[in-house]
């Protein structure tokens, strides 16, 4: 009786999810296999990707960095939060969250206003008698962007798991003769793997596959897949070639998360925003 | 330590909020420029609540997020107790097709979910529009689900099974046992999922955009397409009260979880407290009245007694009020009450065709190019016009009819026309270093040139460089072309199309080739700028037409809207502010004088006769273009 109510209450949303997540992926399959002109099965568009390998490269290399700086900026900030009373944690729990919830368009564009040739901050060293630097359309503007948005993403899960961690081992660690640099590394660090791989993988996913950061803040060199897909489906009008370049992107993720959860095999770590 | 720790947790936050505080701050500016701030002044408010048609926008978001967050909630919270009560291994099963939308990037999601709406729409159902409003909130359903149910599941494990039990023991039903005693547990879990959803889909760009089709926009997918001109500082002044408010849905969520707490702490055993009571009733007041008034604006939006016309043009292309111009579509709606247009963008030629062929939207006015009005024609996408419906049609001047794409006149109206040249800083250019095309290729101003960021253009100026025809089909002339933008690469600064305007404009760079009309309105902001037309080695000479897709559903409204863009007042009005000439000379008389004196727009006959216009490629040599351009900029 029970078990048939499960089920009655599930089957919808299981339908659901099959229509709109798994089949989609299949048709982006289909489209990534078949001709943009005749519709006719094909591995060109397969072939074609090599074009891209650059480009592929570029992003995974850039995201890559992201998360790391984003890893050593947020984990003092997730200790230190996680080392708040409880009504005080809620406060920047919640402080940190906000920005994701606000316009990820306007709030790169800002970023723009700050960093261009005739910027924000390019007007304060003018002001102060310094010369103004060359901040937007380089490589690490485009990275700053990833940091600025992504940088919750890696705060949250690192909080979630340094506030579970018990204090009496902490103490524990003291009373055996630790020095506070022992007890973090021996203690406290591998303790917060799970959350590290967490962020990692929650920064790393989105950085990989941006497309308006690098166009907004990004230069000549700076393309990354994320605007080439859009460029093809967008400009382009090679759907099929997209389609062939998403699943790449794709497997990607997949690879790059599989890996994470296989290192950290706790069940909640994952998610948590 | 500890003190340095907290020192470097307030620079983090101080570098999360700035770009926001900027925004902000942005909002009482009075003037528009982002990096300066001139006084302060709270137009910016006032400005954005006359303004109906962004309001409307920002309408139609709050309008889907309510939607997609209240149905998300009840599907998913029915879901996850389903999910809770399944075997182990299927729950493993279920939780894992859960994670699909959560890991997969957005950009894979929206293509994926745009794929399969046009494939199920267009191929199997031949529907004429596949993307609607409906398969938008669809998409924002299928991405809100996962957050309300890793919302809930936690609270649904936490809970003592007990309790239901023990409400069934006492004579509950197992429905009554699940409203009076499991809703209760999960509440602030729903709540919780329900404001995250919410504030997904309120802020959601990258899956909207893909699935956005003809007859719904949300702000986000606007704000994106608005990159000629600078963002309207009304749109700050939207993004500080959507900040505001943000801002209480989460203090309110944060009172909700503290207040439970206190509440499990203080009386575990009475599950039908004061205050549970109270949190029911205001949850259950919550919801409903978000669901109340998601409907009521559905009504509201679909409220149409009227004919809609749905006009899709490229984006910033023609006069909405801003700046002090006429707004077009407004004095439209004046003259012809019964109807109501429906106005949509898109950024290039290729996005029309592409949205057109595969029935992803239905339009009934579309305002493309030349060669793309000949691939139309070819293709059987257009519908011959009823000439007696468009008597202005006397006014638009001969050197515009009988054009190659539509030598009997039977489809198309023109709408602007220009030339592509190349604009120039005099301040830091050399006058004799300006001979032709070749001063995109001159070293001495290495790192100060732009170049199109669209391979057609970017061809266009390789082949009249080289003494090809723009319109060659010839593989290895093109490879040759490539070759010469591929030399050019290294002393660019940037690709760009609409950027340009801020980079000349700001002297960041010195040369660019561009359309005339756009380099005559930047010539207005910076008086050292300067247009150069290389007339000998050739130029690209482009016209946008009105015309009625086959799809269209409203001929005789759009008869009336293409006749009405036709008046030589509302032409020149129109020019004012997208700067294009006008194919109405008559126009003239109503336009700022600066534009109809200009020999940039108006370039003599002479000088006309050299231009040649971009004929219809075949698309597997469009293709190919675009792989080299890709081969071009990747290098």
């Amino acid at each position: 009786m029970k078990k048939n109510n499960s089920l009655l209450l599930s089957t919808p949303y299981i339908l659901w999810m099959l229509v709109f997540t798994l089949i989609p992926l299949g048709v982006v399959a289909y489209y990534a296999l078949t001709d943009p002109n005749t519709g006719v099965f094909t591995f060109s568009n397969i072939t074609q990707l090599q074009l891209y390998l650059p480009v592929l490269g570029q992003s995974i290399w850039y995201s890559l960095i992201s998360a790391l700086i984003c890893l050593v900026l947020g984990y003092p900030v997730a200790y230190f939060i996680a080392h708040q009373k409880p009504v005080a944690q809620k406060i920047l729990y919640m402080l940190v969250m906000l920005p994701m919830c606000m316009s990820f368009l306007l709030r790169t564009l800002a970023w723009v206003g700050l960093l261009q040739d005739t910027g924000i901050i390019n007007n304060l060293l003018s002001a102060i008698g310094l010369p103004r630097l060359q901040l937007i359309r380089t490589p690490a503007a485009v990275i700053l962007g990833m940091v600025y948005n992504y940088l919750p993403y890696m705060i949250l899960p690192l909080y979630a798991v340094i506030v579970k961690i018990d204090k009496r081992l902490i103490e524990a660690a003291e009373d055996l003769g630790c020095t506070p640099v022992k007890v973090f590394t021996k203690v406290v660090l591998p303790l917060s793997v799970p959350g590290i791989l967490s962020g990692v993988t929650m920064v790393f996913v989105p950085a990989v596959s941006t497309f308006y950061i690098s166009q907004k803040l990004g230069g000549i060199d700076t393309v990354l897949i994320g605007d080439a897909i859009e460029r093809l489906f967008k400009q382009a009008n090679n759907p099929n070639l997209g389609a062939a370049l998403s699943l790449v992107l794709m497997a990607l993720v997949f690879i790059c998360t599989g890996i994470m959860n296989r290192f950290g095999s706790d069940e909640e770590g994952g998610v948590i925003v | 330590m500890k003190r340095t720790n907290r020192i470097f947790t307030i620079l983090i936050f101080i570098f999360l909020y700035i770009p926001m505080a900027v925004l902000i701050v942005a909002s009482f500016n009075t003037g528009k420029d982002i990096t300066s701030f001139d006084g302060f002044t709270l137009q910016q408010y006032v400005r954005l609540f006359r303004d109906e048609k962004l309001l409307r926008l920002l309408g139609n978001s709050v309008l889907i997020s309510v939607l997609a967050s209240g149905i998300s909630t009840m599907f998913g919270t029915m879901a996850a107790v389903g999910i809770h009560g399944l075997k182990p291994k299927m729950r493993k099963a279920v939780m894992s097709l859960t994670n699909i939308p959560m890991t997969n990037p957005d950009i894979v999601t929206g293509i994926s979910l745009s794929l399969l709406f046009v494939f199920i729409g267009g191929k199997l159902l031949g529907q004429k529009e596949s993307l609607t409003f409906w398969t938008l909130l669809i998409a924002h359903v299928t991405f809100n689900l996962p957050y309300v149910i890793l919302n809930v599941m936690p609270k649904l494990q936490q809970m003592n099974p007990a309790l239901q039990d023990a409400a069934m023991d006492l004579g509950c039903t197992p429905v009554q046992a699940f409203f009076k005693v499991t809703l209760h547990e999960i509440m602030p879990g729903m709540i919780a999922g329900a404001i995250m959803a919410f504030t997904m889909s309120l802020d959601d760009f990258v899956i909207s955009y893909f699935v956005t089709g003809s007859d719904f926009m949300t702000l986000p997918v606007k704000i994106y397409s608005e990159t000629k001109k600078p963002i309207q500082p009304k749109i700050y002044a939207m993004f500080t009260l959507l900040f505001l408010l943000i801002l209480v849905l989460m203090i309110t969520m944060n009172l909700i979880q503290i207040r439970g707490e206190q509440n499990k702490h203080k009386r575990r055993a009475t599950a039908d407290s004061k205050y549970a009571r109270l949190a029911k009733r205001i949850g259950a007041f919550a919801l409903a009245a978000v669901l109340v008034l998601g409907v009521g604006l559905l009504i509201f939006q679909g409220r149409s007694s009227t004919v809609t016309l749905n006009v899709y043009n490229w984006g910033q292309n023609i006069a909405d009020g801003s700046d002090e111009t006429m707004d077009i579509i407004a004095e439209f709606e004046k003259r012809y009450p019964d109807i109501k247009v429906n106005y949509i963008t898109y950024a290039s030629n290729e996005e029309l065709y592409s949205k057109l062929s595969t029935g992803g939207i239905t339009v009934d006015v579309i305002i493309p190019s030349d060669y793309m009005i000949a691939r139309l024609k070819n293709e059987g996408m257009l519908e011959e016009l009823n000439f007696e419906n468009i008597p202005n049609y006397a006014l638009v001047d001969d050197s515009f009819k009988n054009q190659h794409f539509d030598p009997e006149n039977k489809y198309s109206v023109p709408y602007t026309w220009g030339t592509v040249g190349i604009l120039y800083n005099t301040k830091y250019v050399a006058e004799e270093d300006v001979t032709g095309w070749d001063l995109l290729w001159n070293k001495k101003y290495t790192d100060k040139i732009l170049m199109f960021d669209n391979s057609r253009d970017a061809f266009g100026i390789a082949q009249f460089l080289l003494g090809y025809s723009i319109n060659t089909t010839d593989k290895t002339q093109l490879q040759a072309c490539a070759d010469k933008l591929k030399e050019q690469k290294p002393i660019l600064q940037q690709y760009v199309m609409d950027q340009v305007y801020d980079l000349m404009e700001n002297e960041v760079a010195w040369i660019a080739p561009y359309y005339a009309g756009d380099c005559m309105a930047m010539m207005q902001n910076n008086e050292d700028l300067a247009f150069y037309l290389p007339v000998d080695q050739g130029f690209n000479f482009f016209i946008d037409s009105m015309c009625i897709p086959t799809c269209c559903q409203e001929k005789d409204a759009a008869e009336l809207f293409i006749n009405f863009m036709c008046d030589p007042e509302i032409s020149g009005a129109n020019m004012d502010y997208i700067w294009y000439g006008s194919p109405v000379s008559e126009a003239k008389q109503h336009m700022d004088p600066v534009l109809a004196e200009s020999d940039v727009v108006y370039p003599d006959q002479t000088v006309l006769d050299n231009g040649t216009s971009f004929a219809f490629l075949p698309e597997e040599i469009s293709r190919y273009m675009e792989t080299l351009f890709m081969q071009v900029r990747n290098s």
